[in-house]
């Protein structure tokens, strides 16, 4: 079981990267990379809401929908779900914790339309993994996606003082920068593990 | 409405990917083969018309405060038709694309054209730009799949198109393509999230060239008319 | 108060007629959904296992002890052999693969049902490719004593090609335990 853990998390974070490796999440990724602040801020968040997000589609999967044989509402569900709880999340950090709230408070809103959400509560249930499992793919997942932001929002910062085409002025630079980043992801994927 | 408008703008000039810059995930993820690229493209577009003509339709009697929700429910629920239909009758394609299917939920274009389309406008434009939207998306899809499927793998239409017995198109995804060149001289890489990255990068660096190009093309050939004028003056 | 209990109800409206549709379509797209799964499973067990009529599942309890990576054992009931289905890990994330395992006890053939491997490299295992094919060809005949250097190995994927040697090897054993 703990071995089990312990590959799922290495997979999440490095090799089976969700930005570099599987491509989910790449609009906020792409969007709030341009300083490190907002990047770290952005990245907290999504751990966040990943790690609630599996916990709570785990359990109403499981218990709810499977049983009744409704399986075919599950993107449905979840969605709402994902939406309904970051609305939860941030009602609630608002009240008790208005520092966190500060620090996290704008990239809230924006989670509920990142992929990288959805479709980790759609591998959970597409690996059949157990309730922990999702949780530490979710919280893994989440710490992966942050690694990921965070690295390349220092590569961007010095992307700027760089001399490049006109023509790949903005967004361009950008993906070529990360194409780069994924180059180097790519070395985690020949680790096996157990 | 300006049905040709809409068209240049869905595939040019306002292109939801190149220009809107939104629905990049599933772009880069799974433009690998012809075959992804068409199907992918294809569900989007139908999903995209199908969620433009429903919520400019109901977009008057929905109240304001919740219009988001219910936008995410109408999308949630055309794309769950999509995937239980292509699960049913193209299985090839629904395991190649797998979790991208009900993740076009999340696909920025969709939520975006819903807001910020089919809110104000009527049934008929709605869906015209649901087609052109989609379209656009397609042919992104297209571009990229056939550029990183050559110069990654040397074939043409994998998946889509077998030679192997007579040219046929084969809708099951078995089909290996039009062998250009050996695999082995292939850039393997670029079939690799790498090449996702790098190949739209390059591409909306060509887009933003030429619509550059073309406006400086446009100044000058404003310029010179003025030119003119003054001299005939 | 009263506001919030109309867009309430709007939503629940809302969310209802789309759960109607879907049900609607799920009705309809079950049939064919099963029968594709049934018929995809059936076509993977007779490309492994050739000389194979139908197949009866073995109880699980029999084999649920010997290695966790075994999900399935089917028998022939003409007494072909057995197609193992097993999930393992590869370069990226599981393998899910049918081994067929003859009445010698030699594989059968394999086939990749499911793989998350790199694109070009160890993706190619599960290819339609003459690479593939020929890859997979390379485990017809062998036992349990398979490695590495017994089969066509795909350059540039040798830790696919060792997991799949791996499983294979598994399988074998898993089905001579069988009795």
């Amino acid at each position: 079981m703990l071995f089990n853990i312990i590959s799922i998390s290495l997979g999440a974070i490095l090799i089976n990267n969700f930005i570099f490796s599987q491509f989910l999440g790449c609009c906020p990724f792409l969007g709030c990379s341009n300083k490190t602040d907002t990047a770290f801020g952005m990245g907290v968040a999504v751990i966040f809401v990943m790690g609630m997000a599996s916990a709570i589609c785990w359990l109403i999967d499981t218990y709810i929908l499977v049983p009744l044989g409704l399986a075919f509402l599950e993107t449905l569900a979840f969605i709402l779900i994902i939406a309904a709880l970051v609305q939860l999340v941030e009602m609630f950090l608002k009240k008790s914790v208005p520092a966190l709230y500060s620090a996290l408070g704008i990239y809230l809103p924006l989670i509920t339309t990142n992929c990288a959400v959805l479709g980790v509560v759609l591998l959970n249930v597409q690996n059949h993994y157990n309730f922990i499992e999702s949780v530490v793919y979710g919280i893994t997942g989440g710490i992966g996606f942050l690694l990921a932001i965070v690295l390349f929002a220092s590569v961007r910062e010095r992307v700027q003082f760089a001399e490049y085409p006109e023509c790949f002025e903005g967004f361009p630079i950008c993906l070529v920068s990360a194409a780069l980043v994924a180059l180097a992801f790519m070395g985690f994927s020949g680790m096996q593990i157990f | 409405m300006n049905i040709k408008k809409q068209f240049k703008e869905g595939l040019i000039t306002n292109n939801p990917v190149l220009v809107q810059q939104i629905g990049m995930c599933a772009t880069m993820a799974i433009t690998t083969s012809l075959f992804n690229g068409l199907g992918m493209g294809l569900s989007v577009l139908i999903i995209l018309t199908c969620c433009n003509v429903v919520v400019s339709m109901i977009r008057k009697i929905i109240p304001e405060e919740i219009r988001l929700a219910i936008f995410v429910v109408v999308i949630a629920g055309f794309v769950t038709i999509v995937d239980l239909l292509l699960q049913a009758f193209i299985p090839a394609l629904s395991s190649a694309l797998g979790v991208f299917i009900p993740l076009i939920v999340v696909n920025c274009i969709i939520i975006g054209r819903a807001e910020a389309f089919c809110q104000k406008n009527t049934v008929g434009a709605s869906f015209f730009d649901g087609i052109f939207q989609g379209l656009g998306y397609t042919c992104v899809l297209l571009v990229m799949s056939i550029v990183r499927e050559f110069l990654g793998k040397g074939t043409f239409g994998g998946g889509l198109i077998d030679v192997a017995n007579g040219f046929h198109f084969t809708l099951d995804g078995s089909g290996a393509g039009i062998k250009i060149f050996s695999g082995e001289y292939g850039a393997t890489i670029l079939t690799m999230p790498f090449g996702g990255f790098l190949t739209l990068g390059v591409l909306i660096a060509v887009m933003q060239y030429a619509l550059k190009k073309s406006a400086k093309k446009k100044e000058l050939a404003a310029k010179a008319a003025e030119e003119e004028k003054e001299v005939e003056e | 108060m009263n506001k919030i209990f109309k867009l309430t109800v709007v939503l629940f409206l809302i969310c209802a007629i789309v759960s109607a549709v879907l049900g609607a379509v799920n009705e309809v797209t079950k049939g064919p959904i099963e029968i594709r799964q049934r018929e995809k499973t059936e076509k993977a067990y007779k490309a492994v296992l050739p000389y194979a009529d139908a197949f009866t599942e073995v109880d699980p309890s029999r084999f649920s002890t010997y290695k966790a990576t075994i999900d399935k054992i089917s028998t022939a009931d003409n007494g072909a052999g057995h197609v193992v289905e097993t999930t393992f890990s590869g370069a990226q994330g599981s393998i899910t693969m049918a081994v067929g395992v003859d009445s010698d006890g030699k594989c059968s053939g394999i086939s990749i049902i499911k793989h998350s491997e790199t694109s070009g490299l160890g993706e190619v295992a599960a290819s339609s490719s003459e690479r593939g094919v020929s890859f997979r060809k390379s485990f017809i005949g062998k036992d349990e004593s398979i490695t590495i250097g017994d089969i066509d190995a795909i350059t540039g994927a040798t830790i696919t090609s060792k997991a799949v040697t791996g499983a294979v090897a598994t399988a074998i054993e898993a089905v001579k335990a069988l009795g």
